[in-house]
């Protein structure tokens, strides 16, 4: 494999762990949100302030950057999500701003110079970049995906959907809407602060700009394009948002227009995302696992 | 004297200058089945959103078994025992029908942050939650999705729903609207037995006939006051009963 592909195939796993943190916070508990790639930021700033700082290891630092990425998400989701729908959308808008912000004019982060010279993950005393960088990534997303995968077997979750689909009704259910969106939510930052801590470690420098708005924009149209609530979704959506720039690279000036385009043909035609329930994709595949099963 | 399970004490609910119900006070006492009457805009729906804390009273106190329950959480009342059902149906729609009821069954478990890890799709949890969907006579569509049911099947799961939750105050809102009549009579009998078992019901009906049948007192509301309570057969002969209905004095064409 060429570095190039290396490249993009690794970024493409770190988003697509902050679109799997995304997901459970869109997808399963319906809460939209505009503004995940501040959490990712919060990741990623926490790991190069604590190795380049305090000049602690990736490893030591890992629980500590989900730790502060969970909490600022609980801190912020708190008031958040006591609105809905739009005023959420715009709410969180509005921390995706804020938080690149902080980045962006506070001196300690750097400010607009960003922070450069963040060390490369030390794994059994080898300097991990390249491919076994990638898989260390790929590892953490299949983790990633198994928490997933198991968070959708629990009450926890089965009180998300419910909320999702109809909160009045979930509440008289003993569900406190609040709380479990709250659950989702902490979650989800959490899962995005581990994505952002990866995706440091692999560019080495950071600066506010890698975590703006569009970012945000950006994971949700993978999601949305992959199909929210699925499990696979946020791997499928990344995939495809990850390689199309890359083949159409030639026709970089109409990107955004072929993007719009794309998430305007899904919304109309698969609003559920290409893995989405009575998807196409989805009509094909399962008679084919159907099959191998036999 | 038998206490009362529940009781409104001068309940009111406004809405800027709209008295949606205005010093409302009643009282329903255990292994009951009260109805609630009243035109449309009377302020029923308003009640039970009152009694299941989807609202605040503006004045007034609810009492649940010897406990202030107004201005508490709809979570934290459902968690005393009281289920309801939603006049506009409200079904987990790309739920199962049989997740929907496990989503009810899960009420014991979601306060407590330590008890929402275990799985939900284990065998003991799914037979419980299938008895009760054969005790509403949904066994058939369990593994149906809720949003593609007709009305008819949805008002069944709403009290399927309402029934787990609600292990001693069944509030059913306008559960026989939409209905045909073998499913009217079906939906008796269920109500019934219910009571047998020692359920306390409270339910909003505008079918005469059903509520006569079914219930041992009935109050009726109109703009938001009660304005009669009675057993049945007293209500169908109250004056300002009829006039709420069928218009006062002076009103032409009434029929």
């Amino acid at each position: 494999m060429s570095a190039y592909v290396v490249t993009i195939a690794t970024l493409m796993v770190v988003q697509a762990i902050a679109v799997c943190g995304l997901n459970v916070i869109v997808g399963y508990a319906g809460q939209i949100s505009l503004g995940h790639a501040a959490f990712f930021g919060i990741g990623a700033y926490s790991t190069a302030v604590l190795t380049t700082k305090l000049g602690i290891s990736f490893w030591t630092a890992l629980p500590l950057v989900i730790g502060i990425s969970a909490l600022i998400g609980l801190l912020l989701g708190l008031p958040s999500l006591r609105v809905r729908e739009d005023f959420l959308a715009i709410t969180t808008i509005g921390i995706n701003f804020i938080v690149e912000a902080v980045f962006r004019y506070v001196p300690f982060f750097g400010g607009a110079l960003g922070i450069g010279g963040i060390p490369r993950v030390m794994f059994f005393g080898v300097r991990l970049k390249g491919i076994p960088f990638f898989l260390l990534c790929l590892g953490f997303l299949v983790l990633v995906l198994l928490i997933c995968w198991w968070l959708t077997r629990s009450w926890a979750s089965l009180a998300c959907y419910a909320i999702r689909e109809e909160e009045a009704a979930a509440s008289t259910m003993g569900i406190s809407p609040v709380r479990f969106k709250l659950l989702a939510f902490v979650i989800g930052t959490a899962m995005a602060g581990l994505g952002g801590s990866l995706y440091a470690h692999y560019m080495q420098f950071i600066s506010a700009g890698d975590f703006s708005f569009p970012i945000s924009v950006g994971f949700l149209a993978m999601l949305v394009l992959g199909g929210m609530g699925t499990l696979w979704g946020p791997v499928v959506g990344t995939l495809i948002l990850g390689i199309l720039p890359e083949l159409f690279r030639p026709l970089v000036d109409y990107r955004i227009f072929f993007y719009t385009l794309l998430l305007l043909l899904m919304i109309r035609f698969q609003p559920g995302g290409l893995l989405g329930e009575n998807s196409f994709a989805r009509k094909i595949i399962t008679p084919l696992l159907k099959g191998l099963r036999k | 004297m038998i206490q009362p399970l529940l009781s409104a004490k001068g309940v009111s609910k406004y809405f800027g200058g709209l008295r949606a119900v205005d010093g409302v006070s009643f009282e329903v006492f255990p292994g009951e089945i009260l109805g609630i009457l009243g035109p449309n805009g009377a302020g029923k729906t308003v009640l039970f959103n009152l009694i299941s804390g989807i609202y605040e009273p503006t004045s007034g106190e609810i009492w649940f078994s010897g406990e202030r329950i107004d201005g508490i959480p709809p979570h934290a009342i459902a968690k005393k025992g009281i289920g309801r059902t939603f006049q506009i149906v409200k079904p987990f729609a790309s739920l199962t029908v049989l997740q929907n009821v496990l989503v009810a069954r899960g009420i014991t478990r979601y306060s407590h942050l330590t008890k929402v890890w275990g799985s939900w799709n284990s065998k003991g949890e799914i037979e419980k939650a299938s008895e009760v969907l054969e005790k509403v006579g949904l066994s058939d569509l369990a593994e149906r999705k809720a949003g593609l049911l007709p009305l008819g099947n949805l008002r069944r799961l709403e009290i399927a729903r309402a029934l787990v939750v609600g292990h001693s105050v069944l509030l059913l809102d306008e559960s026989f609207s939409g209905l045909r009549h073998d499913e009217i009579s079906r939906l008796e009998d269920l109500i019934r037995s219910i009571r047998k078992d020692g359920l306390t019901v409270i339910l909003i009906e505008h079918n005469m006939r059903v509520s006569m049948g079914l219930c041992d007192r009935i109050i009726v509301l109109d703009h938001g006051q009660k304005i009669a309570e009675g057993r049945p057969t007293e209500i169908q002969q109250d004056k300002s009963v009829i006039e709420a209905y069928l218009g006062g004095k002076g009103t032409t064409h009434a029929t």
